[in-house]
């Protein structure tokens, strides 16, 4: 997914550690959401809902619709600004990588959207709908459920205490991950300076051998 | 008798004020002095208190902008360039954020007791900054208004051909959003066009 360069929910900041919005930006966002709701019912309802999301992010109808079904879980056709404010928070993390991030700190949340039936439990096939948008991988998923399937009730299911193990689990590999990229980047830095310098080291030798020959010829 | 407080302490920031030239400096020192101020909040409650009809919600600017009504006073307010008295004196370094948006909320009604008592201070001095004032205190920049009703205009017009499409071109729904598209362009156009 990407977001629309310029848009106005790319000048939206997320706070990266809590995957909110700050008050005045979500003021702005409330200034928004008032313009996308012409019948002022404080409400989106799913034509709006598509035409917004087909303006901001590369979606397909098709995945639009299912994110719109995923927050209007009580069927109602249109969702409240507390729902477009758990959207617009999602898509900037998406945005932003930092997708286990959210997951982590909204746990409770994401989880509540996963369970599209209302049976308390997450079903594999509710993460495969919805990879696109909590960019979970396919191998991640298989270990997952082998792994934090604890109670072993159902095998394809998990309720909200494994999904949570779950979420501190990828959160410590994404942690990580972080890790191990910010020391290549340091080792790569350092080879930079360690290049530069040997470079300098030979340019004096170059210099220095040049003056030893010349005072050899006018001896 | 309520303004006293709020009079002595206008003299003594103006001190301060004429100290500093930067208006960014005059912001932080107002929003670590806070604590300071607490007397003076106070003081407004209890003037509240009295006045009650006219008090500020918790939560009301939410509410605010969800009333139909005031939002579009707000934004004709803007468009005829008439900033509200309260907003122009505003810079308001004495009062606490709370005062300030009562004071908006209020409106006219209370501009007059602020002028008195502000009376001291020398707002010439802030005129150059009143854009900046205005983003720091209560509205949105204006810069992101602007791309939000152009954003939110593209994406109503889209949902328009859709709605003419999926409902018909008669229909209340259609009306309305209509009607919401047209508002938004004579803003827009009003704008564009001063005054």
């Amino acid at each position: 997914m990407k977001l629309k360069t310029g848009s106005f929910l790319w000048c939206l900041y997320l706070d990266k550690l809590y995957c909110l919005l700050s008050l005045r930006n979500m003021r702005a966002l409330v200034e928004y959401f008032s313009l996308l709701d012409p019948h002022r019912h404080n409400t989106m309802n799913d034509m709006m809902f598509y035409h917004f999301l087909h303006h901001v992010t590369n979606w397909n109808r098709k995945q639009i619709m299912k994110v719109f079904h995923m927050l209007d879980w009580e069927a109602a056709g249109e969702i409240t600004f507390d729902q477009f404010y758990v959207l617009v928070c999602l898509l900037l993390a998406h945005e932003n990588h930092l997708e286990e991030q959210f997951i982590f700190r909204h746990s409770r949340h994401v989880f509540d959207l996963l369970d599209l039936d209302g049976e308390m439990k997450i079903g594999a096939e509710s993460f495969r709908k919805y990879d696109f948008l909590f960019n979970i991988k396919k191998h991640e998923l298989r270990e997952f459920y082998r792994n934090f399937d604890i109670t072993g009730d159902c095998q394809k299911h998990l309720n909200y205490k494994e999904f949570k193990l779950f979420t501190i689990f990828t959160m410590d590999k994404y942690q990580e991950k972080q890790k191990v990229e910010k020391k290549e980047e340091q080792k790569a830095l350092l080879e930079k300076k360690v290049k530069g310098k040997a470079k300098e080291k030979l340019l004096n030798l170059n210099y220095s051998l040049s003056q030893v020959l010349k005072q050899m010829d006018h001896i | 008798m309520e303004e006293k407080p709020f009079k002595a302490l206008a003299k003594n920031d103006s001190v301060k004020l004429s100290s500093k030239s930067d208006i960014r400096n005059l912001w932080t020192k107002a929003t670590l002095s806070q604590p300071k101020l607490h007397g003076l909040t106070n003081v407004y409650e209890d003037s509240d208190q009295e006045d009650s009809s006219s008090r500020n919600k918790p939560g009301q600017w939410y509410r605010r902008k969800t009333d139909p009504g005031r939002a579009s006073g707000k934004w004709d307010d803007r468009n005829k360039g008439s900033i509200p008295q309260g907003e122009l004196n505003g810079p308001t370094l004495e009062q606490s954020p709370n005062s300030f948006q009562r004071n908006h909320v209020e409106g006219v009604q209370d501009s007059g007791e602020l002028d008195s008592s502000v009376s001291s201070l020398n707002i010439m001095k802030h005129t150059h900054h009143r854009a900046y004032w205005e983003e720091q205190q209560d509205r949105l920049p204006l810069p992101l208004m602007d791309l939000m009703e152009n954003e939110a205009l593209e994406i109503l017009t889209k949902a328009l051909q859709g709605y003419r499409a999926a409902i018909g071109k008669d229909h209340i729904l259609t009306n309305q959003l209509q009607r919401k598209i047209e508002a938004i362009q004579k803003r827009s156009r009003r704008q564009l066009v001063p005054e």
